[in-house]
C-alpha cells in the first residue's frame, strides 16, 4: 500500500561543517587525530558510493549498541575515579580524587560523547536511505507503528545537525585556559551551520543582525553563568560547614546541658558491631574525650592535645597499631559512617567509635589515620568503613593524667559541687569509696529523663550544672557525666569526659547502635593499675520508648542504605563486576549488527520443516548459482523474501545497470520451471542454462 | 504460451481497470485486489474512513460491466425483507406476487453494513454464501454474477453491530483505500470542478467478457508447492502466538483463487509467489481474532500475517 517514504525531518549538514566541527572538538578536547578521521570519514560518505541497506531493526541494533556503550564507557570511567573500584590498580592514589570523582565521571563522559555516537551517525551517512526511521530510536513511534494501521507514512529523522550540536556541546567540556577560542569557534561553526537555514524572504542584513545579537547575549549570558557559578561555589562552602557541624569533633563538645525541652534523637542506625570469634562485646564506643570544662561546653587542652598521624603497618597497608606490643585481644567487627570532611585530603572523615583499649585496627580501608592522647582516633576515608578492632582490658591508648589538667574545676559550678560533696560525706574515704559513693548518691537521689522542664526561674543564680545539682536532681548523661568528673576533680581523682555510644541492642549475631544511643560518661584515672577506666553514673532507665510501629521500616530503610553505601563506597565487590557484566552484553549486541540475517528469528519449526520437500519440480534451475553469486555481493535473500522483492534490491546497485532487464527475464523463466506445471520448453529450459552461465561470467 | 482466452480476459481486466482508474486517482493496488476478488468470484469487504471513494470504487466497478447494480443503504432499522424481497397480495390475481428485494441484482453495494441488525446481516450473508436465497419456503437463486462490495466505517462504534467472525470469513478480502497523495487529490478536485466523470464512464464489458474472465481465471495454473505454500501460510496463522481464532481453509481456497487471477493479471499463466504475498493481508487478515490480550499490546491481525510472511520460508 501506501509507503512512500516521506522526507526526513531535519536536513543534511553544508558539506565540510562536520568535518570543521569534529576538528575544533577534538582540538579542544586534545583528541585531534580521532576527531580529524571521524570528520573525514563522514565527509567521505559525500563521494564514495558505498551503501549499506540498513534496515529499521539494524538501526535499532546500532542504537542500542551505542547506548550499551555508553554505560559501559560511564562505569569504566566511574570505577577509575573513584576510590575502591578495583579498575585501576592505584587505589590509594585515585582515592585522593573523590571528591572530584562525580564531575570528572560525567565530564570524561560527555566528553567522549561524539566518539560513542559515531557509528551510529556513520551508519546513517552510509545507509541506502539517507535518514533514520525514528521508530528506530523512538519507542513511542515504534508502538505507534506497532499499533496502526500500516498506513502511515513512515517518520524519518536525519541525525547529522543533532551530531554537530552534539559534538560543540562536548567540545565545550573542558576546563577553562582562559582564552575564548571556544567562543570564537563556536560562533565560526554557528554561523556555518545555521546560513543555509536562514530565512530567504529576509534581507541578509536582517540575518546578521540577529547572528550578531544573539551571539553577544551568548557572550554576556555565559559570563555571567561564570560569576553565578563562582558566587554558588562560596555560598556552597558556606552551606557544607553548616551542615556538618553536628558532627562529633575532637577538640570542643558542646552539651545540651542547660537547654530546656525533650531531647530528640532519632532511632537511626549508626554504627553495625558484630563481635569476632566470640569475643566480649565491649559496652561503650568512644570517640573522644574531653578535658577542660566551662560554661556547658567540654575541650581538649588545646595545642598539646592535637592529632598525630598514625602510620600503617609495614606491608599491611590497611592495618594499623595503636597501642603497639599488647595481647589477649578481642575482636569486634565495626561498620560506621564517615560523615565529616577533610580538605586536606578532599575525603570523608570521621572519629571511629572504638571499644576501650583498642590497640589495633586491621582492614580499615583508611587514607590516613591519627590519633590524639585523648584517645580520639579520627579517620580519613571512604563515606563507610568497615573495620576489625582488636581491644584488650589492659591500658588504653590515653595520655596518663595531667594534674593540671585532668583535675582542674569550672571555677562557677565549684559552689555547688561542693555543696554535694558536703551532701555526700565522703571526703576521707579512698577513691573507691568515693567513687562507689558517687554512684550511690546518683542513683538513689537523681532520675534519668530527656525532658528537661522549665524550672530555672526560680534559681536564676545557679548555674544549669548547680540546679541540677542541687534543685531539679534529673538529666541526661551529659549531666550525670559533667557533673561526675567535676565531683571526682574536687575530690582529687583525675577525670575526663568521654562521649560515645552505648552499645546494647541485639540483631540476631550482631548489635546495632543508633543515634539514640549516643551517651557520655567519665574517665577515671585509677592510680593503683595506673588506667584510665571507664566510670558511668548515669542512673539506669535511660527511658526506652517503646518501638514504634514505624521502626521495622526505617531499619529496613537504614540496611538498604548500609548496602548501598557498602556498594557505593567499594565494601562489597560488586561494583568491579558490574563492567564485566557488562562487556558480554556489548559482544552479543555487536555480534547481531554483523551477522544480522543469520540472528533472523527462524520460521515457527513445525511449518518450515513442512514447507520444505526435497523433490519439488525444478529445483535444479540454474538461476540459484546467480542467486548465490548475487547473494555474496552483501545482499542475502531473507527466508521470507520472494525472488522477485530480492531481485530489485539487488539490482538497485548502479554496477549492474546493464543487467537488469536480462537478469529480470531469466527470473520469469526460472519461475516457470519452478511454479509452471507445465514447466519450460525444452528450448527455454536450454536458453535458461545458457544465459545464466553468460551472467556469471558477466559477473565474474 | 498464452491461450486466446486468457489473452482476451486478460484485456478485458486491464479495460475495466483502465476505466475505474478515470474515476478512482491513485489508488491502483486496492482497484487490482478487487478486481481479483471479483474474477475470483469472492466478495470484498471495504473498511475506511468516510469519504476515502469507498462508494466511488463500487459504483465505477458496477457502471464499466454492462450490470444490474443495486445500492443498499444499511439502518439499523433495515429488515431482511427489505434486502431479500417481499410476498404481496395482489387483490386482481387473488395471489401472493414475490417481489424481489434489491439482492436479485449483479453488483450489490452493501454501504454501512454493520449498521444493520445482526438479523439483516445474516440474511445477506447467506445469500453471499450460498448464491441463493429461501423466502417463504421457496428457494430462488441469485445471479451467477452476484458480487457484494460491502463497506465499513472503522471510526464510528456508537449505533454499529460488528460483523461475527463467521461472517466476516465470508468475505474473500477486506482491504483499505487510504488517502491518496496531495497531487492525486487535486487531480480529483479538478476532475469534479463541473460534473462527476462518473456520470460519462462507459461501458467496457458485457456479462459474457465477465463469464469468460472467470474462466479464464480458473485456467490459470497453480503448482502443487505453491498450494502447499498457501495452506502453510493459512495454518500458522492458526498457531501464530496472539491469535485466538486462526484463519479457516475458506481462506486458503480464497487465497488461492484471487492470487489466480492476480497472476493472470500481471500478465503470467501461472501463480508466483508474489501474487500469494501480494494478497496474504487482504485475504487472511480480517478472519483472524486476536486474543484480548495481544490486541490491548499492539497486536494487529495485519501485523500478524505480515510476520508470518516474514518468517516463512517462502519457495523462490
Amino acid at each position: 500500500m501506501n509507503t512512500e517514504p516521506v522526507p526526513p525531518t531535519g536536513r543534511a549538514t553544508p558539506p565540510g561543517l562536520l568535518l570543521a566541527t569534529l576538528v575544533f572538538w577534538g582540538w579542544q578536547s586534545g583528541w585531534l587525530w580521532t576527531g580529524a578521521a571521524m570528520g573525514v570519514l563522514l565527509e567521505a560518505a559525500r563521494f564514495i558510493p558505498l551503501r549499506w541497506e540498513l534496515t529499521q531493526a539494524d538501526f535499532q541494533r546500532i542504537w542500542n549498541f551505542c547506548f550499551l556503550l555508553a554505560l559501559a564507557m560511564g562505569i569504566y570511567v566511574f570505577s577509575t575515579n573513584d576510590p575502591g573500584g578495583g579498575a585501576a590498580g592505584t587505589l590509594q592514589a585515585s582515592a585522593r580524587k573523590v571528591s572530584v570523582s562525580g564531575l570528572d565521571t560525567s565530564m570524561t563522559l560527555l566528553r567522549q560523547l561524539p566518539v560513542i555516537w559515531f557509528l551510529f551517525v556513520a551508519a546513517q551517512f552510509f545507509s541506502a536511505g539517507q535518514a533514520i526511521p525514528l521508530a528506530a530510536i523512538s519507542w513511542i513511534a515504534r508502538r505507534r507503528q506497532q499499533q496502526g494501521t500500516g498506513m502511515e507514512p513512515e517518520k524519518h529523522i536525519n541525525v547529522a545537525y543533532p551530531y554537530f550540536m552534539l559534538c560543540l556541546y562536548s567540545a565545550g567540556i573542558h576546563t577553562n585556559d582562559g582564552t575564548h577560542l571556544y567562543f570564537y569557534g563556536l560562533c565560526g561553526l554557528l554561523t556555518w551551520a545555521l546560513w543555509p537555514l536562514r530565512a530567504r524572504k529576509a534581507a541578509i542584513w536582517v540575518w546578521c543582525v540577529l547572528l550578531a545579537t544573539a551571539l553577544t547575549l551568548g557572550y554576556y549570558g555565559v559570563h555571567g553563568i561564570g560569576q553565578l557559578e563562582q558566587f554558588a561555589n562560596n555560598y556552597n562552602s558556606q552551606l557544607l560547614a553548616r551542615l556538618l557541624q553536628p558532627q562529633t569533633s575532637a577538640e570542643v563538645s558542646r552539651t545540651s546541658i542547660g537547654k530546656i525541652g525533650r531531647l530528640k534523637l532519632s532511632n537511626r542506625i549508626l554504627i553495625r558491631l558484630e563481635p569476632l570469634n566470640g569475643s566480649p562485646v565491649p559496652t561503650y564506643l568512644r570517640e573522644a574525650s574531653y578535658r577542660k570544662y566551662y560554661s556547658q561546653i567540654w575541650q581538649t587542652a588545646g595545642k598539646s592535645d592535637e592529632f598525630q598521624t598514625v602510620v600503617n603497618d609495614v606491608g599491611q597497608e590497611n592495618d594499623w597499631s595503636l597501642l603497639p606490643g599488647s595481647t589477649n585481644l578481642a575482636t569486634v567487627q565495626i561498620a560506621n559512617y564517615l560523615t565529616g570532611w577533610s580538605k586536606e585530603s578532599s575525603s570523608a572523615q570521621g572519629l571511629l567509635p572504638l571499644p576501650s583499649g583498642t590497640a589495633r585496627l586491621t582492614d580499615l580501608p583508611a587514607f590516613e589515620l591519627k590519633k590524639n592522647p585523648l584517645g580520639a582516633v579520627l579517620a580519613a576515608g571512604p563515606g563507610l568503613v568497615i573495620y576489625q578492632a582488636h581491644f584488650g582490658n589492659a591500658a588504653t591508648m590515653d595520655e596518663a593524667p595531667d594534674t593540671n589538667v585532668d583535675l582542674l574545676m569550672a571555677s562557677n559550678e565549684v559552689s555547688a559541687v561542693d555543696q554535694v560533696i558536703a551532701e555526700m560525706q565522703v571526703a576521707s574515704a579512698t577513691d573507691r569509696e568515693k567513687m562507689l559513693a558517687i554512684q550511690r548518691f546518683f542513683a538513689s537521689k537523681f532520675t534519668y529523663t530527656l525532658n528537661i522542664k522549665n524550672e530555672m526561674k526560680a534559681y536564676t543564680n545557679s548555674t544549669p550544672l548547680g540546679n541540677f545539682l542541687l534543685h531539679q536532681r534529673s538529666g541526661y548523661c551529659e549531666y550525670f557525666a559533667t557533673a561526675t568528673v567535676l565531683l571526682l576533680r574536687e575530690l582529687h581523682i583525675p577525670a575526663r569526659y568521654a562521649v560515645g555510644y552505648l552499645v546494647h541492642e541485639r540483631a540476631g549475631q550482631r548489635y546495632v547502635v543508633r543515634e539514640r544511643d549516643a551517651h557520655a560518661w567519665c574517665l577515671v584515672w585509677n592510680s593503683a593499675t595506673k588506667m584510665w577506666e571507664d566510670f558511668d553514673t548515669t542512673p539506669a532507665g535511660m527511658d526506652n520508648p517503646a518501638p514504634s510501629f514505624t521502626r521495622p521500616f526505617q531499619d529496613a530503610w537504614s540496611w538498604v542504605r548500609f548496602q548501598f553505601a557498602k556498594f557505593w563506597w567499594s565494601q562489597g565487590q560488586f561494583r568491579k563486576y558490574a563492567l564485566w557484566l557488562l562487556i558480554p552484553v556489548l559482544g552479543l549486541s555487536l555480534y547481531q549488527i554483523l551477522f544480522r540475517r543469520k540472528r533472523k528469528r527462524p520460521a515457527p519449526a513445525a511449518a518450515s520443516a513442512k514447507s520444505v520437500p526435497v523433490d519439488w519440480p525444478g529445483l535444479d534451475s540454474e538461476f540459484y548459482r546467480l542467486e548465490t553469486r548475487l547473494a555474496a555481493r552483501g545482499v542475502p535473500r531473507l527466508p521470507g523474501e520472494s525472488l522477485t522483492h530480492w531481485l530489485e534490491r539487488v539490482l538497485v546497485d548502479p554496477a549492474l545497470t546493464d543487467m537488469r532487464q536480462p537478469m529480470r527475464e531469466l527470473l520469469r523463466l526460472h519461475y516457470q520451471h519452478r511454479f509452471d506445471p507445465q514447466g519450460l520448453s525444452p528450448a527455454d529450459r536450454e536458453r535458461l542454462t545458457r544465459e545464466v552461465n553468460a551472467c556469471l561470467a558477466k559477473l565474474n | 504460451m498464452s491461450t486466446p482466452s486468457l489473452e482476451a480476459a486478460r484485456q478485458t481486466s486491464r479495460n475495466i481497470a483502465a476505466n475505474i482508474a478515470k474515476i478512482m486517482r491513485g489508488q491502483t493496488a486496492p482497484t487490482r485486489q478487487l478486481l481479483a476478488a471479483f474474477a475470483a468470484g469472492g466478495h470484498v469487504l471495504l473498511e475506511d474512513f468516510p469519504g476515502t471513494g469507498k462508494t466511488t470504487l463500487a459504483k465505477a466497478l458496477a457502471k464499466s460491466i454492462d450490470a444490474r447494480f443495486k445500492r443498499v443503504q444499511f439502518t439499523p432499522d433495515l429488515l431482511p425483507s427489505d434486502i431479500l424481497g417481499v410476498s404481496i397480495f395482489n387483490q386482481r390475481e387473488q395471489e401472493f406476487k414475490f417481489h424481489e428485494g434489491p439482492v436479485f441484482t449483479d453488483i450489490l453495494l452493501a454501504d454501512e453494513i454493520n449498521r444493520a441488525s445482526p438479523r439483516t446481516q445474516s440474511a445477506l450473508l447467506e445469500a453471499m454464501g450460498e448464491g441463493q436465497v429461501s423466502v417463504e419456503g421457496d428457494r430462488r437463486h441469485l445471479s451467477e454474477f452476484f458480487f457484494v462490495i460491502a463497506t465499513q466505517n472503522p471510526v464510528e462504534f456508537r449505533g454499529t453491530y460488528p460483523l461475527p467472525e463467521a461472517q466476516m470469513d465470508r468475505f474473500a478480502m477486506q482491504f483499505t483505500l487510504g488517502y491518496v497523495p496531495p497531487e492525486e487529490e487535486v487531480a480529483i478536485l479538478t476532475a469534479q470542478e463541473h460534473n462527476h466523470p462518473i456520470e460519462e464512464l462507459q461501458t467496457v464489458a458485457t456479462l459474457a467478457d465477465v463469464q469468460a474472465l472467470r474462466s479464464a481465471v480458473e485456467a490459470v495454473r497453480i503448482s502443487a508447492e505453491l498450494k502447499r505454500y498457501v495452506v502453510d501460510l493459512v495454518a500458522a496463522t492458526r498457531t501464530a502466538p496472539g491469535v485466538q481464532l486462526g484463519a479457516s481453509p475458506r481462506a486458503s481456497l480464497a487465497l488461492m483463487k484471487t492470487a489466480q487471477a492476480l497472476a493472470l493479471f500481471d500478465g503470467l499463466d501461472f501463480v508466483t509467489p508474489e501474487q500469494i504475498q501480494a494478497l496474504a493481508v487482504p485475504v487472511v487478515a480480517h478472519r483472524l481474532v486476536l486474543e484480548p490480550q495481544a490486541r490491548f499490546s499492539g497486536t494487529t491481525a495485519r501485523g500478524v500475517v505480515l510476520d508470518i510472511l516474514k518468517q516463512l520460508r517462502v519457495p523462490a
